[in-house]
């Protein structure tokens, strides 16, 4: 039995072989194609890993931790108490696999007003640890006048350049931060514009002030408290297992879900992760269709191959060779011919993505001013990244096709009659 | 080949192609019995329906009426399968064109039943390079049909057809594209296989050289047995080549 299938294989190479130019020239419609393909994953899903890492690193993290009403209430009284707060951090200690995490820390948000002596405007005003954020946060890195906060501030805060712009504060302001305290009541802050930040996000830009954790909790009265934990990671290859980690580790704590919800990045930002979805879908359908149209000359270069070899298929099945036998061998012809294309328009993708564009791909040109995406901003040199995940996915799609496109001819075999097919000149 | 059983029966055979007016009947009500180990010739003008005939008797295409037996089995009565089974075990063809497969050696285009049938490749090439010695393509195993001759290709078709061991051989005009010599050497092949193994051949044929040697001879004229008769190897009959409607 498996000499048969030897023989039909073999069989089928000799016949690719001995209709080179038509073999090559098909090969070719499916090396460019998947080529392409490839290309065009390895760039799109660099920029998505781009866009994750920017979007982890403006606060939320690879893992954000807080409790589970606070996502819609945005309320203090929501918040993870100091006890839950030390579990937290011993269960991330506890769950992460050495060399994996690069830093976790706890943040503390709070919807409120900041007031200038020529306006006021609503903000998101967030207290963060100085030092961790300096080594890893996005917008530790955005600041275009002044600088970022440091360990020994009080009462220092970083601004928006938008926030800036429109409370008209320039290095050195002052400026009053009012919000609800942990008893409701509305509490002031008096903080002094140190550095101010522009992240190409405008939402970002219009609203955010960011000043020290301890200003902050000393100001709403929250103790050693904190809103969320944000989780940054050396990848994000692996967040839903370390998600996971945390979360069984902090149930064995009594921290269950009920007291604090442990969201990988996709359900922390669910618009950036129906945007990735999205722009992953689009992208596929086009290269689908493209492919599809490689598929049709696959379909008419292999059908060709059956027409021209009628009185071959006639005698196979003169000498014994059944229907079945008959439609796998072309079948087998097409398979090999697609896969191994496919698979040289995979390694043509791969050598584009790896080798020529290795550094990036400047895509400024396509756009003016900051380019952002859901919500997040993103660096316009776009470095090709092939996921194992595009290399299974495209390698199925070379197959189904390889398949699909040979169906039609391999029927056609089949339903060649011997006597008929005698007939014919070749 | 099983004794008990003719090694081809018919009864009542007709093929009719198209329909109504049109219609033709390309073998019209013939029934043969064809015994185990003959060498039979079917001649006849063109047209007259010999490759149809052997074709039905191969089981190559359907009978619109009547029985085809090989072996004692009835081939109309068999799914496509079991007929593919029976032309690999039981039938083997010669065609007037070789049909060799191009992509194959030669050694390989002989084995090619036979490695279908799942025999183990030392025996099989064993096989076919005693044939090829025998029949004289000693040393063209390795040569692909674009590189033999006519003669040298409808040998290692015979090849083919014989090295199964099959109960029938059935070969459509094969020494058409031959000439005298490869002819006469082809021949003396299938004779000797004929003999040596009881191999049943049923040629098709305009070849006089071809009817001289068989020992029974049968004449189509317009899809029907005109005649049918035994006969002396190396004799042939006036009646053979005559002019339909002559005698």
């Amino acid at each position: 039995m498996m000499e048969r299938w030897l023989l039909i294989g073999r069989v089928a190479l000799r016949n690719l072989r001995r209709q080179l130019r038509r073999s090559l020239l098909t090969a070719s419609a499916m090396v460019l194609g998947v080529g392409l393909l490839m290309f065009v994953r390895s760039l799109e899903g660099g920029a998505h890993l781009v866009y994750v890492d920017t979007a982890t690193r403006m606060g939320t993290g690879h893992i954000a931790m807080e409790h589970p009403d606070y996502m819609g209430s945005q309320d203090l009284a929501d918040r993870i108490a100091s006890p839950d707060l030390t579990r937290v951090l011993a269960a991330v200690e506890g769950s992460v696999p050495p060399g994996e995490l690069v830093a976790v820390f706890p943040q503390l948000n709070v919807g409120g007003l900041a007031q200038s002596a020529t306006s006021s405007i609503p903000v998101r005003i967030t207290g963060v640890d100085p030092t961790l954020e300096a080594e890893t946060s996005f917008l530790a890195g955005q600041v275009v006048e002044g600088r970022y906060l440091t360990a020994d501030d009080r009462l220092e805060a970083i601004v928006g350049i938008g926030v800036a712009e429109r409370l008209r504060l320039e290095l050195g302001s002052r400026l009053v931060l009012m919000a609800a305290g942990a008893e409701g009541d509305l509490e002031s802050q008096l903080v002094l514009v140190t550095g101010i930040f522009r992240s190409g996000i405008p939402e970002v830009d219009r609203g955010v002030v960011q000043l020290p954790l301890p200003t902050a909790r000393e100001w709403l009265e929250i103790g050693d408290d904190a809103t969320s934990v944000s989780v940054i990671l050396m990848s994000d290859q692996r967040t839903g297992d370390i998600a996971d980690a945390v979360r069984s580790h902090l149930a064995g704590e009594g921290v269950g879900p009920e007291r604090l919800a442990v969201r990988p990045w996709w359900e922390a930002m669910p618009d950036l992760y129906a945007g990735l979805r999205a722009d992953t879908v689009q992208t596929y359908i086009m290269l689908l269709v493209l492919l599809g149209i490689v598929a049709l000359a696959v379909v008419n270069s292999i059908l060709m191959a059956v027409l021209n070899r009628t009185r071959e298929f006639g005698v196979l099945r003169a000498l014994g060779l059944n229907r079945r036998a008959v439609g796998a061998m072309v079948l087998v012809e097409g398979v090999i011919l697609t896969v191994a294309s496919g698979l040289v328009g995979m390694l043509l993708g791969l050598a584009i993505s790896m080798g020529v564009f290795r550094d990036g791909v400047d895509i400024s040109f396509l756009f003016g001013g900051e380019l952002a995406f859901a919500g997040s901003v993103i660096d316009p040199v776009i470095p090709p990244a092939v996921l194992a995940s595009d290399v299974i996915a495209i390698l199925t799609i070379v197959i189904a096709i390889g398949i699909v496109a040979t169906l039609y001819p391999a029927w056609h075999a089949t339903r060649i009659e011997p006597a008929e097919a005698m007939k014919t000149d070749e | 080949m099983n004794e008990a059983y003719p090694a081809v029966e018919t009864r009542g055979l007709w093929k009719t192609f198209g329909e109504g007016d049109t219609a033709v009947h390309a073998v019209h009500d013939v029934s043969l019995v064809i015994e185990p180990g003959e060498f039979v010739a079917l001649c006849g003008p063109s047209g007259s329906g010999k490759t149809t005939l052997v074709n039905l008797i191969g089981g190559l295409t359907d009978p619109t009426r009547g029985e085809v037996r090989v072996d004692g089995r009835d081939v109309g009565a068999m799914s496509e399968p079991e007929r593919a089974q029976l032309r690999l075990e039981r039938i083997g063809f010669v065609f007037q064109a070789y049909n060799l497969l191009p992509v194959l050696t030669a050694l390989e285009n002989a084995e090619f039943p036979l490695m279908l049938r799942g025999v183990a490749r030392d025996e099989r090439r064993q096989a076919v390079r005693r044939l090829f010695h025998e029949i004289g393509l000693g040393g063209l195993e390795d040569r692909r049909p674009g590189a033999l001759s006519g003669g040298q290709q409808q040998r290692v078709a015979v090849a083919r057809a014989v090295l199964g061991a099959p109960a029938l051989v059935l070969a459509d005009e094969p020494t058409a594209n031959l000439d005298t010599q490869a002819s006469d050497a082809l021949l003396g092949i299938m004779e000797l296989l004929n003999q040596e193994r009881n191999v049943t051949f049923i040629f098709c044929t305009h070849d006089p050289r071809v009817m001289r040697r068989a020992r029974r001879i049968i004449r189509l004229v317009d899809g029907h047995v005109e005649r049918d008769a035994q006969k002396q190897p190396g004799t042939l009959p006036d009646w053979v080549l005559a002019p339909v409607g002559a005698e």
